[in-house]
């Protein structure tokens, strides 16, 4: 990490930070605190495992932490990468950001809402963070206990020691306390570990609620999507503040190997010609360009036609399989599939939209103008706004659902995941996704195409169910027709079985419908008095 | 029982067989079942001119056991024919109820979700007397034919003697009574007849003043009265009077649109029974009256034809040319026995005549626009006739009836002695 960017932030104590940031990242009460804990946490937990290829064991417990007062501590133990013991005490204990700007789909915002949670534990409870962390190659597990010293933005480490790995473990467990309201939240926390379970159902997810619940996900498949890579930003995502923090989190001595170096799709040809467009002397020292210069620059970029597209290989799409399985864990659906749309890009930020659809089964019943929605946003459930998100929108006025033989309330679910480097979240609440027209077309293309194979299986199944309302119909009547032409040819070298097997055969061959199944229902008549 | 009734049992059982073995043997060799018959249906309904009945026109109607949409239709048609046969062979004589009842029952089944459901042969008597009418129409044999009974409802009185099962009876010698024709007129055999006309009456109450006043006794004449709408009995029993007896046969009804209706079954046919016209309908018979121009003269006619160029399609020249005629009711005799016409009673005037005579003789343009949706209606074809233009026009104008108690009530003499024998030798009638 870069001196100047530690430089920068010291500038404000973290105590100021986090009562500027508070409510923005959750914070404003001891439910919401509480509920937003357990996020953060559990969000570092899966992004420690699903984004390395380990499949997620998680462990969520909620204890009651003192018989007075409302203070809960909240421990989340995963089977992640771990982290290094030269790192802990800055991953946990110092508020700043990440020291290569590099762009990476992750559920967590760059790490720094798990220290915001160690901030409101501090001030609440007074009580520090407990980490116990291993990595695979590590003979040892580590153990720390960390407080933030709020004046100087450090950590302060209390407690560490190590002990010799008895069994092959590696992994984070983190235990936090703050003060809580667990009657308020906790139905809010449940969603929205269902939620995160329904979009991970290659991951082992079980909690212990403070009303000695134990809620169990079982890992059901053992495919996972494909981890996010990291890459560099694309020119045409880049806005004046990033492009300041780049600069100023860069090594390099002039502005031409800026640019070569932290971009996607910039080589040396194309930077000059940049800079030669934006009139910049390609050797300027980037830390002395002004503002005026560095804005031409991105006009320039901004304006520039001749980028490769953005890179998707940093977004981590769920996949069909994940997406089939989880609304199936969750669900047992009478049909069930998804689909997965090719990269797109808004602004100069790739994107891609995901769709799953489950129908039928246990899916309860929906409200009267639309299907149930899931809505996710890097694998993140969204939880509130729901009305004001631009996938509500697309449900209810994009698709005619009479089209594809819905008729609501239905059992319906619709699953929408929208993943990218950027979510164009509306607001600060990052609940909803704004309206953009790029996003909103990918997300009516996804929502048309799964909805489109629904219409596939009710048609086929509504046939079938057809077919075998014609088969009864027409077969119910056989014993009273044959009974009827007994009674006035009887006598006349008449037989009723043959007669029977004369019918059966006739409507089988006239209709297609197997002898089996006209007999099974023959077989059911019984004719009355 | 009657060797004619012994004769009628063997003709319907070998028919019934004969027909549904054609089913049976498309059974066996493997094709699809099909019973196919006349379409009894009003599209299918064609007025013949030229034998002036109602027939069934040439459209069949396939009714498929594999078709779901007529497969319940084909199992109750084979139903009912099991019936009727056991009924013959049995030497019974059910009723049309009789079938109905005999032929309910239950037929359980699995639905498509493993439901047991229990579905009826039949439900109301009106689903049983459609198959057994669909049964005529494909054996081309008459119910009454095979033995089937329906009430008794059409009377007669008169010179007339007939053997009926093995008893030979006198119909002038029924006393204040009157022989019930009997649900099966095609096994009357006529014995003996000294009569010079048949005169049907469609009201039971004036049927019986007449021949309390022994009309048919002076006049010679046969008096039948259908009691209302005329069943399929008194149909046959009259047509066969026309045509085995060659007796001109006068219908007597209430000058309003329902009793020209009447007139019309006797003559023409029914629509919905279009398919045993042929052996029930009187082409020769002729309405009597009572007429709107008994009533009212033709006067009021001439005022329309005054303001009009054509009335239902016949020019003001043409139907100049029908015979004048007066009035046999005085102007306060009509205040007093005329009844006002009800909604029902125009409409169905429509529906005889067509809308466009509605149109042109109905005074009240309130009226007019209230009927205006029965715009469609062109009338049936054999009211489309100048004679019958006058009587519905008049009728329009002046939306007023006549019951014929009121022309009994003017005086029975006048009735019996005036008014049917000089409308009979003045040849005022309707052809």
């Amino acid at each position: 990490m870069s001196s100047e960017a530690v430089e920068k932030y010291k500038a404000i104590s973290p105590a100021e930070f986090f009562y500027k940031y508070k409510e923005i990242a959750g914070f404003a009460n001891p439910a919401r605190a509480l509920y937003q804990t357990v996020r953060e946490l559990v969000e570092n937990a899966l992004d420690a495992t699903d984004s390395h290829g380990i499949l997620p064991d998680i462990k969520v417990v909620i204890q009651r932490a003192d018989p007075v007062q409302e203070f809960y501590r909240v421990t989340v133990e995963d089977n992640g990468i771990g982290i290094p013991p030269d790192i802990v005490p800055n991953a946990f204990g110092r508020v700043l950001f990440s020291s290569k700007y590099v762009l990476r789909q992750t559920r967590g915002m760059y790490g720094l809402g798990v220290k915001m949670a160690v901030l409101y534990g501090q001030m609440t409870t007074g009580r520090p963070i407990e980490v116990i962390t291993s990595k695979r190659e590590y003979r040892r597990i580590y153990f720390f206990k960390i407080r933030i010293d709020i004046n100087k933005n450090e950590p302060v480490v209390l407690e560490r020691g190590s002990w010799r790995k008895q069994r092959d473990w590696h992994g984070t467990i983190v235990s936090l306390t703050i003060e809580g309201d667990w009657g308020k939240a906790k139905a809010r926390i449940k969603e929205y570990i269902n939620r995160t379970a329904t979009v991970t159902p290659y991951a082992n997810i079980v909690m212990y609620t403070p009303d000695n619940e134990v809620i169990l996900y079982k890992r059901v498949i053992e495919t996972m999507p494909r981890p996010p890579k990291e890459v560099k930003p694309h020119p045409y995502g880049v806005d004046l503040e990033m492009l300041k923090m780049i600069i100023e989190s860069s090594k390099e001595p002039t502005i031409l190997e800026v640019l070569v170096e932290n971009f996607q799709s910039v080589g040396e040809v194309t930077a000059k010609d940049l800079l030669s467009k934006a009139g910049i002397d390609p050797s300027s020292n980037p830390r002395d360009l002004k503002e005026d210069d560095l804005l031409r620059l991105i006009n320039t970029m901004k304006s520039y036609n001749q980028f490769k597209p953005p890179s998707s290989s940093a977004i981590s799409p769920l996949g069909v399989e994940v997406i089939k399985a989880g609304l199936t864990r969750m669900f047992e659906p009478e049909f069930v599939d998804a689909v997965t749309r090719k990269p797109s890009t808004y602004e100069g930020h790739p994107f891609i939209v995901e769709a799953g659809i489950a129908y039928g089964g246990k899916v309860p019943l929906s409200e009267a103008d639309k299907p149930i929605l899931l809505r996710y946003a890097n694998k993140i459930p969204l939880l509130y706004d729901e009305g004001s998100d631009v996938i509500t929108s697309v449900v209810k006025e994009d698709i005619a659902w009479d089209n594809y033989m819905v008729a609501f309330p239905a059992q319906l679910v619709l699953l929408v995941h929208v993943c990218s480097t950027k979510v164009p979240f509306k607001g600060v609440g990052k609940e909803s996704i704004a309206d953009v027209p790029e996003v909103r077309r990918e997300i009516k293309l996804a929502i048309s195409e799964v909805a489109r194979r629904l219409r596939g299986y009710l048609t086929a199944k509504q046939k079938e169910l057809e077919t075998q309302r014609k088969v009864v119909h027409l077969a119910k009547y056989i014993p009273e027709i044959a009974r009827s032409l007994e009674v006035i040819f009887s006598g006349d070298g008449f037989d009723k079985d043959t007669l029977v097997k004369r019918l059966v055969g006739i409507i089988s061959a006239k209709t297609g419908i197997p002898e089996n199944k006209i007999n099974e229902v023959i077989r059911g008549v019984e004719i009355g008095a | 029982m009657s060797s004619v009734d012994v004769r009628a049992r063997m003709n319907a059982i070998g028919v019934l067989k004969e027909k549904f073995k054609i089913i049976l043997d498309q059974i066996q060799r493997g094709e699809k079942p099909t019973l196919v018959m006349p379409k009894r249906v009003l599209s299918n309904t064609i007025y013949d001119e030229k034998n002036k009945m109602l027939l069934l026109g040439p459209d069949v109607l396939r009714r498929s056991l594999i078709d779901v949409n007529e497969a319940r239709k084909f199992m109750q048609t084979l139903l009912m024919a099991s019936i009727i046969y056991e009924a013959l062979v049995n030497n019974e004589y059910p009723t049309i109820r009789d079938l109905y009842y005999r032929g309910k029952h239950s037929i359980g089944y699995r639905d498509v979700d493993g439901k047991l459901v229990h579905e009826n042969t039949w439900d109301e008597q009106k689903e049983s007397d459609s198959v057994i009418r669909d049964l005529e129409v494909f054996m081309n044999v008459l119910r009454e034919e095979m033995l089937i009974l329906s009430k008794e409802k059409g009377k007669v009185v008169g010179n007339l003697v007939i053997k009926s099962g093995d008893d030979t009876i006198d119909l002038s010698k029924m006393g204040h009574g009157a022989y019930s024709i009997e649900p099966t007129p095609d096994l009357v055999e006529f014995k003996d007849v000294d009569a010079e006309y048949v005169l049907v009456v469609e009201k039971d109450a004036v049927f019986q003043q007449l021949h309390r006043y022994g009309f048919w006794r002076k006049y010679r004449a046969i008096l039948v009265t259908s009691a209302g709408q005329p069943d399929r009995a008194t149909r046959r029993f009259v047509r066969r009077l026309n045509e085995e007896l060659k007796l001109p046969v006068y219908v007597l009804t209430d000058s309003d649109p329902y009793g020209f209706y009447i007139y019309s079954v006797f003559k023409i046919g029914s629509i919905t029974l279009s398919y045993e016209s042929e052996r029930l309908a009187t082409p020769s018979a002729r309405f009597i009256g009572v007429s709107m121009t008994d009533v009212f003269g033709d006067e009021v006619f001439r005022e329309v034809l005054d303001e009009v160029k054509e009335v239902g399609g016949f020019t003001k020249t043409a139907l100049g040319k029908l015979k004048k005629k007066k009035p046999y009711l005085s102007e306060s005799e009509r205040r007093n026995y005329v009844i006002k016409a009800k909604q029902r009673d125009i409409e169905r005037a429509v529906e005889l005549v067509g809308y466009d005579v509605a149109d042109k003789c109905v005074e009240s343009s309130e009226l007019r626009s209230k009927l205006k949706k029965k715009e469609g209606l062109t009338g049936y074809p054999w009211f489309r006739t100048p004679n019958w233009v006058r009587e519905l026009c008049i009728f329009f104008k002046t939306l007023n009836k006549l019951e014929i108690e009121a022309m009994a009530s003017k005086g029975l003499k006048f009735l019996a002695d005036t008014y049917i024998p000089s409308k009979i030798e003045g040849g005022d009638w309707i052809d």
